[in-house]
């Protein structure tokens, strides 16, 4: 993903861009009055109750605009520049929105509370890049398996087991898929040599595949139906679903690991209002912000350790995200387009599979 | 065979419905995962009534959908008269050119539009909107109102115009009264691709100013609630109560 | 749908400009705006289809045309091809059958003021948001849904008629979203059949088919082309019915195209099959609406 050789043309269109951009751009806001995230929706930072408290403490308003895929998160960026100041990035997104200038290396300054985040996530390479962090490590989360209370699962491999025929739900995500593949077959999640084996191992589970969920929305109501027994879930969105829902949910780390990733806040380019963006960012780290969420809503991993530290030991979210599960090699981590398209069309290919 | 028609029509409906009613239903089971069996309860409707952003939402998708029916209409109406009353080089093309509105997925269309709106300078926000709404609709009306213009004969306006009858007062005085339940039909679906339309909103919706679907559509993610099923019941039968009303009082040229 | 059987000679009435002037006027508005707002986007697009990749970053652009040969690449795409063209066949079809025959009710067994209200009524559905519409249908047709509850109360023995995440599924969901298009479209037809016309063809002695297939169904032909034209093209390209009705057996070229533009950000290659979609569409519709002019010709 490094060494991009520009080319003369692109550089033109894109000062074009970035001239229509700027003639275009939001109108003037009253300075240091608001900030603009880009996030998911229901994501942490526009919890209603902490933006009020943000606003009191700084006066800051803050305004948001979601996007629903990651993909879709970059195209925002880079057809809105100078809209936003902070934007949420995946682990494996960082170096794709660096490389492109979409964001700016953070001012760890004015960030005080990021001197307490794990200092392996802060140096991590896929917010690192040339010596400069570029995001914020905020959150990170497991995508493992969730299973009915009682079920034991010690391998990803047991999914095919017969026991679960028609009982088992899969997260329609090609990067999640082939990293699972991955790891029941025994091969790098970021990087694995042997696509035929993991389609294999895919295609296998066929008998059991009941759906494919592609929102924490459908998986909460298809499990609440007792449509399916395990599935592939997200960590957060099971703590979510067991303290919220009370949906009878546990989540399990099978003898292979977790896949985990990790959610940095960056700064965008040309942010109208840094210093707003910075205060938040700050606000998203402290401890304060985290056990109120955690605790109140459900949270994935904190990248503070202190603010990890903080949660009382009976927290679910605290008993689901156990250190140990934090495997740097499990991380998902920023690949070359050719790489991410042959893991589409292997997931492509499966889904066909099942289909049939 | 008049009674078999109309136990037809029940069973038609029955089915448009069933989907409705579950939807109305659900406003008011207490279950927020939608389980059953249902337990009356109205805590849906007392979160939406302090839920100003779903309501500002809802108010700015009719809006929205007002213009977008009413502009697509307008226009779509014009081209529909000139493509079937009309015969010129390049009608068949023309015609064609209706198809790939409907059949490129949204999602593409919506891609599209947000790297040519943001090249071309024309942004994001509620004119964007209305620009994209009102495109996706036109083809939708082109095609109900020209399956009117085909079945309302040509020769009554010719036969107008030879006692006299100026065009334009011939197409006012005859045509129209006669296409009136097409237009009135285009506009009702007109409308309702606006107002069902998520992903070209959520493209070129600009931050702080939402619609209905873009608040759905994104509340997916994590879950909606019966808040959006309260919001939707409200919405249809405010718009059925609206529009019984109308047609009570429009009196659209008989019917015949 | 073209109509070359009703050559008009309406127009020549309009004499003090020539004629092409006024059908420019009336043709500019609704195609300049598509133009801007629809076909040159989506030409923009067209061009990104013969990208290598995703011309949103720096990394350089070279054109290439393998994403036309991914049904080669990839034949699985070939069957999910297959089955989306099915799956638009089967709701087409039934769209048609119901649509028709409620339109032809509408028409024959309702007056007045209750018709109107009746055409409304068939209409409003569609005013409710689609994504919630489709999620009340899993509600009835999942195992233990409302369905399966009054199946139960009916013959409490009997197993369970639940049919979510089936092809049937799906097809339910998509004729509930697209059968109101049809029903207007063929109701716009046959709401100027002159009752004369079948009291004459009965007093010759002319039976119910014959009507049917001779006056009637000629007669809506060109609602059942538009309802075919609002059903099948907008079908073939859905991915929400599938996804969320169809479970694993959801996967259709909708699908496809979604996730090249949610998950893999492969716009070029998202695009390409959907412009093969398209000439498909375009090269059936131009097929069809050839034959059935020649066929029905005459009477449109």
């Amino acid at each position: 993903m490094s060494n991009f050789s520009r080319r003369d043309t692109l550089r033109l269109l894109s000062a074009a861009i970035a001239a229509v951009g700027a003639s275009t751009a939001l109108p003037a806001r009253a300075a240091g009055g608001k900030i603009t995230v880009l996030n998911w929706k229901g994501y942490g930072t526009d919890e209603a109750w902490s933006l009020e408290a943000f606003q009191k403490a700084t006066g800051i308003e803050v305004v948001h605009d979601y996007f629903s895929s990651e993909a879709e998160s970059l195209t925002k960026m880079r057809t809105n520049p100078g809209a936003y100041d902070v934007v949420l990035l995946n682990s494996a997104r960082v170096s794709t929105a660096a490389t492109e200038g979409l964001i700016e290396p953070a001012d760890l300054s004015k960030v005080p509370n990021a001197a307490d985040v794990n200092p392996d996530l802060l140096a991590n390479p896929n917010f690192t890049i040339d010596g400069k962090g570029y995001a914020v490590p905020w959150v990170w989360g497991m995508t493992s398996i969730a299973a009915r209370e009682g079920i034991a699962i010690a391998s990803y491999k047991d999914l095919a087991a017969p026991a679960y025929a028609d009982r088992f739900a899969m997260d329609d995500d090609a990067m999640i898929a082939v990293a699972m593949g991955a790891l029941m077959t025994g091969q790098d999640i970021n990087d694995p040599q042997d696509l035929p084996a993991i389609t294999e191992a895919l295609k296998s589970l066929k008998p059991n595949v009941k759906m494919l969920w592609s929102s924490e929305d459908q998986w909460n109501k298809s499990f609440a139906a007792n449509e399916f027994d395990v599935s592939v879930f997200w960590s957060g969105g099971a703590v979510r679903s067991k303290r919220n829902a009370k949906l009878p949910v546990d989540f399990i780390v099978p003898t292979e690991g977790a896949i985990v990733w990790v959610d940095g806040l960056a700064m965008a380019t040309d942010a109208p209002n840094p210093e707003g963006a910075a205060a938040f960012i700050d606000w998203m780290i402290d401890p304060k912000f985290y056990v109120e969420w955690a605790t109140k809503v459900g949270a994935p991993a904190s990248a503070n350790a202190k603010a990890l530290a903080a949660l009382p030991a009976d927290d679910l979210s605290a008993q689901v995200h156990k250190p140990e599960y934090m495997v740097s090699k499990n991380v998902m981590s920023a690949m070359p387009d050719e790489r991410r398209e042959a893991f589409n069309n292997l997931w492509q290919e499966v889904k066909a599979f099942y289909a049939e | 065979m008049t009674r078999l028609g109309q136990i037809f029509l029940g069973l038609i409906l029955i089915f448009l419905y069933t989907p409705i009613v579950v939807l109305m239903a659900m406003g008011f089971n207490e279950s927020e995962l939608y389980e059953l069996p249902f337990k009356f309860s109205t805590r849906w409707y007392s979160a939406l009534s302090t839920n100003t952003e779903l309501l500002t939402s809802g108010f700015n998708s009719i809006v929205l959908a007002v213009i977008t029916a009413v502009v697509a209409t307008s226009i779509g109406t014009l081209a529909a008269l000139a493509l079937s009353r009309r015969t010129f080089r390049g009608r068949n093309l023309l015609q064609l050119l209706l198809l790939p509105p409907i059949a490129i997925p949204w999602l593409i269309t919506g891609t599209a539009m947000l790297i040519f709106f943001f090249w071309t300078g024309i942004g994001r926000g509620m004119h964007a909107l209305i620009i994209g709404h009102v495109a996706l609709a036109v083809p939708y009306v082109v095609l109900v109102v020209g399956t009117g213009m085909k079945s309302v004969r040509a020769d009554l306006e010719e036969a107008a115009m030879s006692l006299g009858s100026t065009p334009i007062h011939a197409f006012f005085a005859i045509t129209l009264p006669l296409l009136f339940p097409s237009i009135l039909g285009a506009a009702l679906f007109a409308f309702a691709v606006s107002l069902d339309q998520f992903v070209i909103s959520y493209f070129l919706s600009s931050p702080g100013y939402t619609t209905l679907p873009v608040q759905i559509y994104s509340a997916i993610r994590k879950g909606f609630t019966p808040e959006i099923n309260a919001i939707s019941t409200l919405l249809l039968l405010g718009s059925m109560t609206a529009i019984l009303i109308f047609a009570r009082f429009a009196k659209p040229g008989a019917p015949k | 749908m073209p109509n070359k059987a009703t050559p008009q000679r309406a127009s020549k009435g309009a004499r003090i400009l020539p004629q092409w002037v006024s059908t420019t006027a009336l043709l500019l508005p609704a195609y300049g705006w598509l133009t801007i707002a629809v076909f040159l986007p989506l030409l923009t697009m067209f061009l990104f289809s013969f990208m290598n990749k995703t011309p949103m970053g720096k990394a350089p652009i070279e054109f290439t045309l393998r994403h036309y040969r991914a049904f080669i690449d990839q034949p699985y795409l070939i069957k999910i091809a297959t089955n989306t063209l099915l799956m638009g066949l089967w709701t087409t079809l039934a769209c048609a059958i119901l649509g028709f025959l409620a339109a032809l009710a509408l028409v024959r067994c309702t007056h007045g003021a209750r018709r109107e209200t009746l055409l409304i009524l068939i209409l409003l559905p569609f005013w409710t948001n689609g994504l919630v519409r489709v999620f009340s249908w899993t509600m009835v047709l999942r195992e233990n849904g409302f369905l399966d509850n009054i199946w139960h109360w009916i013959a409490p023995a009997a197993g369970s008629i639940a049919i979510l995440y089936s092809r049937e599924a799906i097809v339910i969901g998509l004729v509930h979203g697209y059968l109101p298009y049809m029903i207007l479209t063929c109701y716009i037809a046959l709401v100027t059949i002159d009752d004369a016309i079948i009291e004459a063809a009965q007093s010759l002695g002319a039976r119910w088919w014959v009507i049917l297939t001779k006056i009637l169904i000629p007669l809506a032909a060109p609602g059942l082309i538009s309802g075919a034209v609002l059903t099948f093209v907008p079908v073939i390209g859905s991915f929400m019915e599938p996804r969320i009705l169809g479970g694993k057996v959801g996967v259709t070229m909708g699908t496809v195209i979604e996730d090249q533009f949610t998950q893999a950000f492969n716009w070029p290659l998202g695009a390409s099959l959907s412009f093969t979609l398209l000439a498909v569409t375009m090269a059936i519709f131009a097929t069809f609406s050839g034959v059935l002019r020649r066929g029905t010709g005459g009477t449109a």
